[in-house]
């Protein structure tokens, strides 16, 4: 039950990661990135690559944050820049739709690249664990969790402490007021959907350290929205929580039905909490 | 539908039906089978996708219900046309319970709780039945392929029918007008809730005949082959390329998603979904009505300029 629990938390921190990239385009510009998972996915063959050629995983995520820095703006210019001045209805409908697209095709394209095999990176220290209080504890799992609170610790001094970010808040509450006080709107629409793509690094390689597919990317994306809407749009604080809730929740529910309801089980946490409680459960006032 | 683009297209549907005598060739019937299928399928996504406006991620979960059904029913011994019933009955059965909940999500919800459902029917089914079903020696005696053609006929001329009456009924033009300004069409009494629901039962209902089809068509298949969610992105993908909310649409749209799939059968992965899944994005960005739209374009514009044509050889005679 406890060690259940340990990897239900360490998953959930993953899960948390994983929908600050979803929560923070959604949240901002209000797109949403169905094709984040696949982003995710494309980060991990580019992790792969690097740990071909001798880097290891941990300290190639970097290069895959630049690079995925890189191909979210130009993404980002040929496809998503022309909704910037949609009402917001029409901007979440349009961007799902396109990325949707984007998400059929960079799965087969990563198919054409690399197969459709399944692979893993799998440096020697994938399998060490250590003791505590007898409960068993992976130790890229908790790097993991530690990656994630950094994360989100990052990303709230950049919000709260810079210019920049404090000109994505704006843009975030209104981005009509925002441009006219001087706010370069698509420029930090740029930047915003450039930083949560490339946030998608870390998740990149702690999948990568487990096992992926071309195609399982939208299963990735699934776990990321679930937490998203669990922690209320666009409150990027709530995602950790939430996160956890969800990681704990797929425990349990491995622990009393089995490992092959695990999925079931929180995506139908999720449907219900979306006909019942449609603002999420983390939600906080005030919140960006 | 004009009265004179009648005769073309009952003659075109005449040739279709004539298929199975003029030609022996399995892999033909086949591809026509599934050309019907798509139609089926993307004509009820059309439905509540293009008309309703209601973008559904989860048309495969309707699909894979009204395969399971028919295809329990049917090797339960009763004929196959009553178990096709029952497969679209348990699909619109399905919309009831789990479908109308989702309707009440607005609209940038409903995409992604559609597709979270199909995703845990498919893994449900998936644990439920883990082996292949099979039909028995004596099914496989009585098969017979060109019986599975008409019947796939029969339902996608139903189906296409089913929504051009209804897309022209008062109940169609009120799910239009809905779509088009929910509001405005609340203020002066259509109700956008009720019309949504009908929408969504018929177009599961059609989705469940298709699923019927394929339960009919296939000999052997995993239980959950027909709920995997390439059966839900299918109609996304052929209706919006085709033309969103129109009947040739969706029909436009399977022959093109039919057509590259065969042209890149052959090769690693899914080359027919890349071209598509880039297909799709050109026309979201570039052309929402669908390629129908550019053709209906091409037309006016050649009528325009045939027009100017001849109205300038009139100004030059007088």
């Amino acid at each position: 039950m406890g060690q259940t629990l340990v990897y239900g938390i360490l998953n959930g921190s993953l899960y948390g990661i994983i929908a600050l990239g979803i929560a923070l385009v959604f949240g901002i510009m209000k797109y949403l990135n169905l094709a984040q998972g696949t982003l995710i996915i494309l980060g991990a063959y580019i992790g792969l690559y690097l740990s071909q050629l001798g880097l290891d995983p941990f300290l190639s995520i970097p290069v895959v944050m630049v690079a995925l820095f890189l191909f979210a703006a130009v993404l980002f210019k040929t496809c998503f820049s022309r909704l910037i001045n949609f009402d917001e209805e029409e901007k979440i409908k349009n961007s799902l739709l396109i990325s949707f697209g984007l998400m059929l095709f960079l799965d087969n394209l990563i198919t054409v690249i690399w197969t459709s095999d399944e692979r893993s990176i799998t440096p020697a220290y994938s399998g060490i664990t250590f003791e505590l209080f007898g409960l068993r504890i992976p130790l890229i799992g908790l790097a993991g969790a530690l990656l994630a609170v950094i994360l989100i610790l990052l990303l709230h001094l950049f919000l709260t402490r810079t210019y920049f970010g404090q000109s994505v808040v704006a843009v975030s509450q209104d981005q009509e007021a925002a441009s006219l006080m001087g706010v370069n709107v698509s420029l930090t629409f740029l930047t915003s959907f450039a930083i949560s793509v490339s946030i998608a690094s870390i998740p990149s390689m702690l999948i990568a350290l487990q096992s992926f597919s071309p195609t399982v990317g939208l299963h990735w994306f699934n776990k990321g929205i679930v937490v998203v809407i669990l922690s209320g749009i666009g409150n990027i604080y709530g995602v950790l929580p939430a996160g956890l809730f969800l990681g704990i929740i797929e425990a349990l529910s491995v622990y009393i039905f089995g490992p092959s309801y695990r999925e079931v089980t929180g995506l139908a946490v999720f449907v219900l909490i979306l006909i019942l409680v449609p603002k999420g459960l983390f939600r906080r006032r005030g919140a960006a | 539908m004009h009265s004179r683009k009648i005769i073309p297209v009952i003659l075109l549907l005449a040739v279709i039906a004539l298929f199975p005598v003029m030609t022996r060739s399995e892999y033909i019937l086949n591809i026509m089978i599934t050309f019907f299928l798509y139609v089926i399928l993307s004509e009820s996504w059309n439905l509540i996708g293009g008309f309703a406006g209601q973008i559904s991620l989860g048309h495969s979960a309707f699909f894979g219900i009204g395969a399971l059904v028919t295809r329990l029913v049917w090797l339960s011994g009763i004929p196959v046309i009553p178990a096709l019933f029952a497969g679209g009955i348990g699909a619109a059965a399905l919309a009831c319970s789990v479908g109308i909940p989702c309707l009440r999500m607005t609209q940038a919800y409903f995409p992604i709780g559609t597709l979270a459902l199909a995703m845990i029917a498919q893994i449900t089914i998936g644990n439920i039945f883990p082996l292949p079903g099979s039909l028995s020696s004596e099914y496989v005696a009585a098969y017979n392929l060109s019986s599975r053609y008409y019947l796939a006929f029969a339902v996608g001329i139903f189906t296409v029918l089913t929504v051009y009456l209804f897309a022209r009924s008062k109940k169609g033009l009120a799910l239009v007008a809905i779509r088009d300004d929910e509001g405005a069409a609340a203020a002066v009494g259509v109700k956008p809730f009720q019309h949504k629901i009908l929408a969504l039962l018929v177009s599961s209902f059609m989705a469940g005949l298709g699923g019927g089809i394929f339960a009919y068509q296939h000999v052997s298949y995993f239980y959950s082959a027909p709920f995997e969610l390439s059966w839900a992105f299918l109609p996304t993908l052929t209706t919006f390329i085709g033309g969103l909310g129109t009947i040739s649409g969706p029909i436009i749209g399977s022959v093109a998603f039919l057509a590259l799939s065969e042209l890149f059968v052959l090769n690693l992965g899914e080359i027919h979904l890349l071209v598509f899944g880039a297909t799709f994005v050109l026309i979201v960005m570039f052309l929402p009505k669908g390629l129908f739209s550019l053709s209906v374009g091409i037309r006016s514009f050649l009528r325009d300029w045939a027009l100017r044509l001849i109205g300038r050889g009139e100004a030059k005679k007088l």
